[in-house]
């Protein structure tokens, strides 16, 4: 089966600028995948992101090289709105991306410059707010939302256009410990149900690590290493190119130094609880 | 010193932010104030320098009350580091921006010069010094809006959510300042949504829910309380969650990994 | 202080202008169609312009503090008309100071009050979604309607952001109110400056976000929601014509021979 998102010796600098954005970039994504892009401030995570949902070359331009594709279509030849249909861009500040008066309006937004007929949006709309729990919040003013519920309206905005790639960029930096976790967990919700291919920049890992399939750590604008959460957040390099390494994934590193042997990287403290506790004579 | 006695503060609109919130503050402690959005922390932070003064009750820092002192007088003595840095960056180059607060206070030009020198190479803002703010990266801005705030040497340091986008190299940093700034007896209010770091500073611990405070103590002896973790929508940080589940648990949680390591190594090999 | 004046200057902005802004109610003006009420503020409009004696302008006044009351914004149309009632008092002073008869004068006055008074009963009555479709209804280009859509639903997020620079600003020592003429002047700056790059972000993200959800895709976009007008929007509509008809014929014909 061919990958939902092809990304191919891939580069990018931005207008006016000398210093590629994007350097050499290789990635595939298949369908149903959970991935979290990671890495430090300014390696580029957020030109790859944008590059998928065609914002790069059709908004900012610059110089670029090698290809991205997405479903078959290749971006930089598609229309934003093409390109919107299939991938979900959800923004980092959710105050930004809510432009009408009424959750249920901002939600239809997208079907609405898409010329969906009536019914059909009405439909997609109930469904979107259905989907994210907040069916009650349709009449509401963007104002009288909580963030976690600006988060979520968000969300439904770009879920009701039915997008095959999510992309969340830092969703929970704004939002406090337990809105942060029922986010998260809800992020995951909407993957087992839909299917849907989740694509997410976080600097803190301990409670996305934890539903993720993969990471993709970019550095200096190139990719530096790519695989599952247990084997990536392990290694050395993570904590040396500065990604927000879970504490309890930095206490097995130190640990596994001193010759323990606690068996495969834990991303709970109660797994790395067990394996010590049974070490423990 | 800052002393809060039963202070109310309730908006034009009549919707009550804090409600009866006493606290007191001693000099050179560690302090962080935790609870979800809207509880009432900012309103809280903006008690300390005047930007809000109470509806009901009062608030006195070094002596002073808060209702009979101008902002610019209570600024000095406490420096608040507010989360967004495009909010106050507006000078021509880095210098004059670190130099404007100084200049505002009525430091020396000796003096000024001095301070914005140290701040500059403290903050590894060197290089930059002729540059434009606006051609920093986020991290750097973050920097420097500290940096803006030490050059002028205030008793107790704010910092409203400084953890928020930063990178793991950026909040290493970030704690190493906090650690000099407590070792030279400063008093430091952290205001933030990351146990793990605020557990990494190991400080006393204000949790605030619905405008009121709910718990206050020491961070092990807060976060350990369940009914407090539930009401202010917290969570507990990682080390303590693991010194729950050990066998071996050792006497108090531990405070960082390297504590951890040193305990869980021994009591394996015991 | 300068800077407590700012920041009352923004407080007494945001009381004036809440006499503008709507609030969700339930009324039957407010269950109209807006195209309804539209009608109402022109006719009411049309009816001032008419109205050449003390009376009529006051008639008229009349009627559009019973059509608040109806809606049950009266408090917050007083409050607007109280605000106007400053500058009526000024086109009196200045009609009487040219030499203009006091009775035309004081026509004048209340037929300003008037003519305010009935546009901010259609805006007190009509949310910024209804504005939204009625721009549509008149085929305005899409451009132009969404600009003032996320005009009015940014000006609050602006006014938060200009609160929140102030503070960090004074938190630097800023003392707005310090200096002479010129040095007060200057002191905007440091607010200034930050609300402009913080608007501009924002509008880069907004511009973001709308390229995201394929905003100018097609030609012309769908609704979630249509106007439709109602047998009662028709049968208040067909009667406020009437009843412009006949005040029409009283004021312009009967009235003058009276």
């Amino acid at each position: 089966m061919k990958p939902l998102i092809q990304v191919q010796n891939y580069s990018f600098t931005y207008m006016g600028t000398s210093r590629p954005a994007a350097r050499n970039v290789n990635l595939e994504i298949g369908e149903g995948e959970i991935v979290i892009l990671a890495g430090p401030s300014g390696c580029g995570k957020s030109t790859v992101l944008k590059s998928l949902n065609g914002l790069i070359p059709h908004l900012y331009s610059g110089s670029r090289e090698g290809t991205v594709i997405v479903d078959g279509h290749d971006v930089a030849e598609t229309q934003v709105s093409e390109v919107a249909k299939k991938v979900g861009f959800v923004f980092q500040n959710p105050e930004n991306q809510i432009f009408m008066f009424s959750v249920e309006r901002d939600v239809a937004f997208a079907l609405e410059n898409l010329g969906f007929p009536r019914d059909e949006i009405r439909r997609r709309v109930d469904w979107a707010l259905d989907l994210m729990g907040i069916q009650r919040l349709a009449r509401q003013a963007p104002h009288e939302l909580s963030d976690g519920q600006r988060q979520r309206v968000a969300i439904a905005g770009v879920l009701a256009m039915t997008p095959k790639v999510l992309i969340l960029d830092e969703p929970t930096s704004l939002l406090d410990p337990l809105t942060a976790r029922e986010l998260v967990l809800l992020v995951k919700r909407l993957h087992d149900e839909l299917g849907i291919t989740v694509l997410v920049v976080e600097h803190r890992l301990d409670l996305l690590a934890g539903i993720a399939s993969r990471i993709i750590v970019m550095d200096r604008g190139t990719v530096a290493m790519d695989g599952s959460p247990r084997e990536v957040l392990a290694r050395k390099e993570a904590l040396t190119i500065g990604v927000g390494v879970p504490t309890v994934t930095r206490l097995y590193g130190l640990l596994t130094d001193h010759g323990l042997n606690l068996g495969q990287a834990p991303l709970r403290m109660e797994e790395l609880a067990e394996a010590v506790n049974r070490l423990v004579p | 010193m800052i002393k809060i006695e039963s202070v109310t503060f309730k908006h034009q609109n009549g919707t009550v932010a804090l409600q009866n919130v006493s606290l007191e503050i001693r000099t050179g402690e560690a302090t962080a104030i935790v609870g979800e959005n809207g509880a009432g922390k900012t309103t809280l932070v903006k008690h300390l320098n005047g930007l809000i003064k109470p509806t009901e009750g009062k608030v006195t820092v070094f002596d002073l009350d808060t209702k009979q002192t101008t902002v610019a007088q209570l600024a000095r003595k406490v420096g608040v580091v507010f989360q967004n840095p495009d909010h106050q960056l507006f000078s021509e180059t880095v210098s004059d921006e670190i130099a404007f607060g100084l200049r505002n206070f009525g430091f020396p030009e000796s003096v000024i010069k001095k301070r914005l020198e140290w701040a500059l190479e403290f903050f590894g803002l060197t290089e930059y010094r002729d540059s434009s703010p606006m051609m920093l990266s986020g991290g750097e801005k973050k920097r420097l809006c500290l940096a803006i705030v030490l050059a002028w040497d205030p008793e107790v340091i704010v910092l409203d959510e400084p953890t928020v986008g930063q990178d793991l190299v950026q909040k290493e940093k970030l704690r190493e300042v906090i650690k000099m700034l407590l070792l030279r007896g400063k008093t430091v209010i952290l205001v933030s949504h990351d146990m793990e770091f605020v557990w990494s500073l190991q400080p006393r611990v204000i949790v605030m829910a619905k405008g009121r405070v709910v718990a206050d103590g020491a961070a092990a002896e807060v976060f350990s309380r369940p009914e407090v973790v539930g009401e202010a929508n917290l969570m507990k940080p990682q080390l303590l969650e693991l010194s729950v589940h050990l066998k071996n648990p050792p006497q108090k949680p531990f405070a960082d990994i390297y504590e951890a390591r040193q305990w869980l190594v021994s009591s394996v090999s015991r | 202080m300068v800077g407590q004046q700012c920041f009352e200057v923004v407080a007494g902005m945001q009381w004036v202008s809440s006499g503008f802004i709507f609030r969700h109610m339930e009324s039957p003006v407010h269950s109209l169609d807006p195209r309804t009420r539209l009608l109402f503020a022109v006719e009411l409009f049309v009816l001032a312009l008419v109205a050449d004696s003390p009376l009529e302008v006051s008639i008229v006044s009349i009627v559009v503090v019973s059509l608040a009351i109806v809606a049950k914004i009266a408090k917050r149309l007083v409050r607007t008309m109280s605000f106007t009632a400053g500058f009526a008092v000024m086109i009196l002073v200045i009609n009487m100071l040219v030499g203009q008869p006091l009775v035309y004068s004081i026509v004048l006055a209340i037929r300003f009050i008037a003519i305010v008074g009935g546009t901010s009963l259609f805006f007190l009555t009509t949310s910024p979604d209804e504005l939204e479709y009625v721009m549509k209804w008149f085929r305005l280009p899409q451009d132009m309607v969404f600009a003032f859509v996320t005009a009015v639903r940014f000006v609050p997020v602006l006014m938060l952001d200009a609160t929140q620079i102030m503070d960090a600003q004074k938190s630097r020592g800023l003392e707005m109110q310090k200096g002479n003429f010129i040095k007060r002047i200057r002191n905007f700056i440091p607010v200034l400056v930050p609300l402009v790059v913080t608007a501009v972000i924002r509008s880069g993200e907004l511009a973001e976000a709308m390229e995201s959800r394929a905003y100018g895709a097609v030609k012309k976009p769908s609704s979630l929601y249509a106007l439709r007008m109602r047998k009662r929007d028709w049968a208040t509509g067909a009667i406020s014509v009437m009843l412009l008809v006949v005040s029409l014929y009283y004021f312009l014909v009967i009235a003058p021979i009276g």
